[in-house]
């Protein structure tokens, strides 16, 4: 069912899933800003994020021994961390449509 | 201003709340009624009250690439062969007083409590305690008297003075000798038990 | 109404039973400090309080005051917006007040049984009487059907209050989410010789409560929190409640597998409890993200800097402690090595602290706010406001420093113990005695020592900010537009 991580890379993969979370999270947020404050050059950083958040669901799901339904939870991590925050974002400017200043396609200047 | 696009309204979220959790809860507890027949006691993985009648011991399955305990022929507790009702009368005053006693606070059992002492899960085999012959006698001395017979291996950590009595000692003997028996998927890693020819 | 001085007369009833709850909660918080401090102590010097207070007491009184802190914080939370929110006043204030005194008596005997009488014989009585041994739910039985009925009293004053004034969504939520932490209680409460089927419900309580009830329930408290802080629309706060209320659940109810690895339990919920726990963090990223854009749009102008400085601690230690700090531990392959190590106790401290300690305290604030008859408390207070940003700065430093003290001596233990020597006694000792797993417990000594200074100051400033203030609150919700 499970093959345990070698002794060896504990660490790394330790490491790896950490790092999973945390750039999940900056390419949200670097994602969320660019939209928000209409600044592409953030768009190029929040995909190098999402590049080094792969890398290290690679090293994760190669540390971690991962086959079979394992490696469809990798897959599953690639692809779900790239479309949540875009999601995260669609949902916050959607809700937020009906305020003044913000929202959908609005600039804001400030 | 804009309307609110439908997947962002309020109520597309209400439904999805009440749907998600709703299906969920469903879920688990399906899980739940199954677990729960799978981990009462007389089954494969949580075996019965009176495995403590038997050798415990354990073999890899690389099926499974993890190691599985096996029961095997008699080796009676204490030198007593007991009834099933007895045995779990045994193994029960063993719960009853580690949970008087407060041992998770500073100890885990199945991988839970605290880290300060310990894990109990296959204390029972743990090679710390000699060869089976003298191993029960050990541990009652032991838990009757822990400041005496501390083995704190340079830790300085000593188990405190528990009142704990003949019988209750006995009861924790069986109710580690029967925790040992569960099917924990290979938890704790890589344990090496005692060796097979020293528990026979 | 006076300004600045502490005057019952500026709460509604709801409120003026919330700090009643709130001044316990952080006594029990001063507590669980003093207690954890000893325990650690105890690493370092094992003969220290020997037979006396042993590890195990002072474990367990620490644990169990912050349980109870924090369920009296939320009580106190939810006692403080009820009138509020439901637009009526509280339907038994008189039931509320003895419930308060009739509650804290009970943890007080609790408490001192617990502290003198310590642990009993191997029966039945013990567990009725004096401790049940289970870990965070240790508090004898007959005090389990107190704090039940305690609680439906709680839970019919807030229901019954609603019921009168007006429901919202964000009532709504709250309440059948009360209904779903009160019962889960239930699951801990009664004694089963058999350890799988103990731990099995265990769980239950420990993980359904922390990973999605009392998750949804401090999403209540920060919908209002926003919208009373920051003059967030209640419309969105609502959405935004129930998208966490469907991710939350989606993923935490399932994710309960990630505890049923080595229990005995089934080899399905590898698979389980590795998929939904691999989810987890992402409601909790959305909540990061989502904080971020609305205080982004509100331009952070508001009326409590100390509330909101904790209420952006909570987005991130929820998001650090709960998120990065749990999922890292979390799959199967990884968490056969540090199951029951100083790596679960460093998740253990930061997830609490960064989840429920934060908003809590942002609450008091807000408390003690109104307490004072609204006064002033953005920028530019009396004294630089040095007490709050400081027993901030300690708190976050001190918990953050023990946590990654523990991280560095559970990597040892699991390296050691688990790894190299095969999990036996011997290889638990010889970990314990290695010089980094040492280090790692000096250290989270040290920075429990900066921890219990942030409490200290936390204290003194909760009694004293605004005292000398002579301004008003600036009212959030009628500032001009943020374009
Ligand atoms: C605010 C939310 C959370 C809190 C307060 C919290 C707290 C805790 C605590 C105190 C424990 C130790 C329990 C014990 O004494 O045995 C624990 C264990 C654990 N938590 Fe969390 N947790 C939270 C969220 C999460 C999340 C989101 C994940 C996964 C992504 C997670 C994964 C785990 C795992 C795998 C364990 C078991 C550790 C072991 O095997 O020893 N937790 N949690
Ligand atoms: C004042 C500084 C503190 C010190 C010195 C301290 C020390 C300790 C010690 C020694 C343990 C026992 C660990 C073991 O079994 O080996 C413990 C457990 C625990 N403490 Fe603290 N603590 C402190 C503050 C806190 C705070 C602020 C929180 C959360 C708000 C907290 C939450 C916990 C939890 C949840 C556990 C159980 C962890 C587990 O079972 O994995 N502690 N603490
Ligand atoms: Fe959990």
């Amino acid at each position: 069912m499970i093959d345990p991580v070698a002794i060896s890379n504990i660490l790394a993969a330790a490491v790896a899933g950490a790092l999973v979370i945390m750039f999940g999270a900056i390419y949200a947020l670097l994602f969320a800003f660019s939209r928000l404050k209409q600044r592409p050059v953030l768009m190029i950083w929040a995909y190098l994020a999402y590049a080094v958040l792969v890398v290290a669901v690679g090293v994760l799901s190669i540390t971690l021994n991962m086959r079979g339904f394992w490696q469809a939870v990798a897959v599953v991590m690639v692809v779900g961390y790239f479309v949540a925050p875009r999601l995260i974002w669609n949902l916050c400017a959607g809700t937020h449509s009906t305020e003044p200043g913000d929202g959908l396609g609005t600039v804001r200047h400030s | 201003m804009a309307d609110t696009p439908w997947w962002a309204s309020e109520d597309v979220w209400r439904k999805w709340a009440i749907w998600v959790t709703a299906f969920m809860a469903v879920v688990l507890i399906f899980l739940t009624f199954d677990t729960v027949a799978k981990i009462t006691a007389g089954g494969e993985r949580v075996p019965g009250y009176d495995v403590i009648n038997k050798r415990i011991f354990y073999t890899f399955n690389a099926d499974r690439n993890m190691q599985e305990p096996v029961i095997g022929g008699d080796a009676p507790l204490f030198g007593k062969m007991l009834s099933a009702g007895e045995a779990e009368e045994l193994v029960n005053l063993g719960k009853l007083t580690v949970q008087a006693k407060n041992c998770m606070n500073c100890h885990t059992l199945l991988g839970n409590g605290a880290y300060y002492a310990p894990d109990l899960t296959k204390a029972w085999l743990d090679p710390a305690w000699g060869a089976e012959s003298v191993r029960e006698q050990l541990m009652v001395s032991f838990l009757m008297d822990p400041a005496t017979n501390a083995r704190t291996y340079g830790t300085g950590r000593r188990m405190p003075q528990l009142d704990i009595t003949e019988d209750e000692a006995k009861g924790i003997v069986a109710f580690l000798k029967w925790m040992s028996s569960i099917d924990t998927n290979g938890f704790p890693k890589g344990f090496t038990p005692i060796r097979q020819e020293e528990s026979s | 109404m006076s300004i600045a001085a502490l005057n019952s007369a500026n709460l509604n009833a709801g409120q003026k039973v919330a700090v009643k709850y709130f001044t316990v909660a952080m006594v029990l918080f001063f507590a669980q400090c003093l207690f954890g401090m000893l325990a650690g102590l105890q690493y370092l010097q094992p003969d220290f309080l020997y037979n006396v207070l042993d590890f195990n007491v002072n474990r367990m009184v620490h644990i169990n005051a912050m349980v109870v802190w924090m369920l009296f914080g939320f009580i106190g939370s939810v006692y403080w917006l009820v009138e509020d929110e439901s637009g009526t006043e509280l339907v038994g204030a008189k039931l509320a007040n003895v419930n308060f005194w009739i509650l804290t008596l009970a943890v007080t005997v609790v408490v001192l049984v617990y502290l003198f009488v310590q642990t009993g014989p191997g029966t039945k009585e013990t567990i009725w009487f004096i401790n049940e041994g289970r870990e965070y739910i240790e508090a004898p039985r007959w005090a389990d059907f107190g704090i039940v009925a305690c609680v439906l009293i709680f839970f019919y004053n807030v229901a019954a209050t609603f019921m009168k004034g007006k429901w919202s969504g964000i009532s709504g939520v709250l309440v059948l989410d009360l209904v779903a932490l009160a019962g889960l209680y239930l699951a801990g409460m009664f004694y089963t010789t058999n350890i799988s089927m103990d731990q099995h419900w265990w769980w239950w309580v420990i993980h359904l409560w922390v990973e999605a009830t009392w998750e949804v329930l401090v999403g209540c408290i920060m919908a209002w929190g926003l919208m009373k802080t920051l003059g967030a629309r209640r419309k969105i706060v609502t959405t935004w409640l129930y998208i966490e209320v469907a991710l939350m659940f989606g993923s935490g109810i399932l994710g309960l597998g990630h505890h049923y690895f080595w229990i005995g339990t089934p080899e399905y919920w590898f698979t389980i409890g590795g998929f939904f726990s691999a989810l987890e963090p992402i409601p909790l990223v959305a909540m990061v993200v989502h904080a971020v854009y609305d205080s982004g749009t509100h331009n952070f102008r508001n009326s409590n800097h100390p509330a909101l400085a904790w209420l952006i601690a909570h987005a991130f230690g929820n998001f650090f402690g709960a998120g990065v700090w749990g999922f890292m531990h979390t799959l199967p392959q990884i968490n056969l090595y540090t199951h029951g190590t100083q790596w679960t106790a460093s998740h253990g401290h930061l997830a609490f602290f960064g989840a429920y300690a934060t908003i809590i305290i942002a609450m008091i604030y807000i408390a003690v706010q109104k307490w004072r008859g609204d006064v002033w408390m953005s920028g530019d207070l009396a004294d630089k406001g040095w007490k709050w940003k400081w027993s901030l700065g300690l708190l976050n430093v001190g918990v953050v420093g023990m946590t990654v003290a523990l991280l560095i001596s559970g990597y040892e233990q699991s390296f050691v113990e688990r790894a190299l020597e095969g999990s036996t006694w011997g290889g638990y000792f010889s970990a314990q005695t290695q010089p980094w797993f040492i280090q790692g417990m000096h250290w989270r000594m040290l920075f429990g020592w900066v921890t219990t200074a942030g409490v200290v100051l936390l204290l003194w400033d909760l009694a004293t900010i605004g005292k000398k203030e002579t301004r008003r609150a600036i009212d959030p919700t009628v500032t001009p537009a943020t374009t």
